[in-house]
């Protein structure tokens, strides 16, 4: 077995160039999926009729299908519905020229607010009802309750599943290759594909994710500290 | 909007589904030899030697940061260079079959060793203890008391591991595996991508069915499961709320 590894290097930092790009789409997807997944949690565990069955659904559903198909699920559907939405408004919007990175924050961001949603759900039966009726009796309206009292508390339920939702995620990015998004993995293929070095980069990739994940696993402790003053021992 | 021909996904679905037999060999393949290697880990991570327990634990961080795409890849290309440099044999390209079954194995392996570890610690020391008073010995008490429960703590997250799995597997079409979703790309390209919708919508559907049976299967298994084991647990926290009304 010879490994080339000139060619190991070289592409090892250039591949480094696609680790905006992961971050951007699970930066981005957060962002979106954390407030919705959060929405969903508490419509779910309030039993508000109508969205609690609508959000069931939703949430089985994409915790049940891979998510390679919800890509390519999203990917053929989304153009053709962006481009009657715009014929609609009247816009004159050419499907050809959206960026791909798009779609990507679309697919992820919708698979990962039914993540979190459950995680959510499950992080707030962590708190004891009698915490937020404590909270209403001493006269704190219910959004204040959520806000000082459940939601604190919960955060240090929540934190150690986020991480690895958030882990699972960075190494679902590595799908985006099929959107055409240039990521880590997709330009170290390209790079493979042009010298046929494929276990070569297929190595590099391997590296990024494992420093990039490790990485992330510090700063999700660093905040697991921080939250731990919440949690009553 | 194109519109979706909704009599096609029905006639893709009875296409589809014989596929699902391939989807069944690598998941169960897959679930026996990771369910050995993590037994293999989970005893390293609960044994005495400090080598072996690190070795176990850098294993499972490795796996748990790598993309199964990426492991996937490697073994594809990796495999038959490895072969021919240790045995000199040519076997040209991989097995996709073998290669998908290799990869969910070492993936398995990383994650069960963790369950297992995990529901074995759950088990309070006082169970095993109780067990070696009455006279059992060491294998007595573990395979009598201790493993049945813990089997019963590892339930869910194994119904949990046999969903990803089977998510995770629906990659094994990129390297030419033709299983579900390997089928489903088939027909994509038989068919030049006309009907390309179609067949991801009754793909989805073939899935999403699946899923939800094995979610319901493993939560009835739970319930007829923990009769004996979760009773005491049950009851004495009943009691424990009667105290506590009763001082209130």
């Amino acid at each position: 077995m010879n490994i080339d590894f000139h060619f190991l290097q070289d592409t090892f930092f250039l591949a480094l160039g696609g680790v905006p790009v992961t971050l951007e789409i699970t930066l981005g997807s957060l962002l979106f999926a954390i407030p919705t997944g959060f929405f969903m949690a508490v419509a779910n565990l309030n039993e508000i009729p109508v969205l609690q069955p609508l959000f069931r659904t939703y949430i089985s559903f994409m915790r049940g299908t891979p998510m390679i198909l919800q890509i390519y699920l999203i990917y053929n559907l989304m153009p053709s519905l962006l481009n009657a939405v715009s014929q609609l408004l009247g816009l004159s919007l050419n499907i050809f020229e959206v960026n791909p990175i798009l779609y990507a924050f679309a697919v992820f961001a919708l698979s990962e607010t039914a993540v979190l949603a459950e995680v959510f759900r499950s992080a707030l039966q962590t708190v004891e009802k009698g915490q937020f009726e404590a909270a209403v009796s001493i006269g704190f309206s219910s959004m204040q309750a959520y806000r000082r009292i459940v939601v604190p508390q919960a955060l240090s339920a929540a934190l150690p599943v986020m991480c690895n939702t958030t882990t699972d995620l960075i190494k679902a990015t590595s799908l985006v290759f099929t959107m055409s998004v240039l990521d880590i993995t997709a330009i170290a293929k390209t790079e493979a594909g042009m010298k046929l070095c494929w276990i070569e980069a297929y190595l590099d990739i391997f590296l990024i994710y494992l420093l990039l994940i490790i990485t992330v696993e510090q700063l999700f402790k660093f905040a697991e500290c921080k939250v731990r003053i919440y949690k009553e021992v | 909007m194109e519109t979706i021909h909704f009599v096609k996904i029905f006639t893709y679905i009875p296409e589809l589904l014989p596929f699902l037999f391939v989807t069944m060999e690598y998941v169960i393949l897959s679930m026996f030899f990771g369910s050995v290697l993590g037994f293999i880990l989970a005893l390293a991570k609960l044994g005495r030697n400090k080598i072996w327990k690190s070795l176990a634990n850098v294993y499972t961080t490795i796996l748990r940061c790598t993309p199964s795409i990426v492991l996937l890849f490697l073994l594809f290309y990796s495999i038959p260079v490895f072969i021919k440099s240790i045995f000199d044999l040519d076997i040209g390209s991989s097995e996709t079959m073998v290669v998908v079954v290799i990869t969910f194995s070492l993936f398995l392996g990383a994650s069960l060793s963790e369950i297992m570890r995990s529901s074995y610690e759950a088990i309070e020391q006082g169970q095993y203890e109780a067990a070696m008073s009455i006279g059992f010995t060491t294998i007595q008490a573990l395979r009598r008391i201790v493993l049945p429960q813990a089997f019963y703590v590892a339930l869910p997250n194994i119904g949990n591991t046999i969903l990803y799995l089977m998510k995770e597997g629906a990659l094994a079409f990129t390297i030419g595996l033709v299983d579900l979703m390997g089928k489903g790309y088939q027909i994509n390209s038989e068919t030049l991508g006309g009907y390309v919708l179609e067949v991801y919508i009754a793909l989805a559907i073939i899935y999403w069915t699946i899923s939800i049976g094995v979610e319901r299967i493993f939560k009835k298994l739970e319930i007829s499961y923990g009769l004996g084991s979760q009773c005491v647990k049950v009851s004495s926290k009943i009691n424990e709320n009667e105290k506590m009304e009763g001082t209130v």
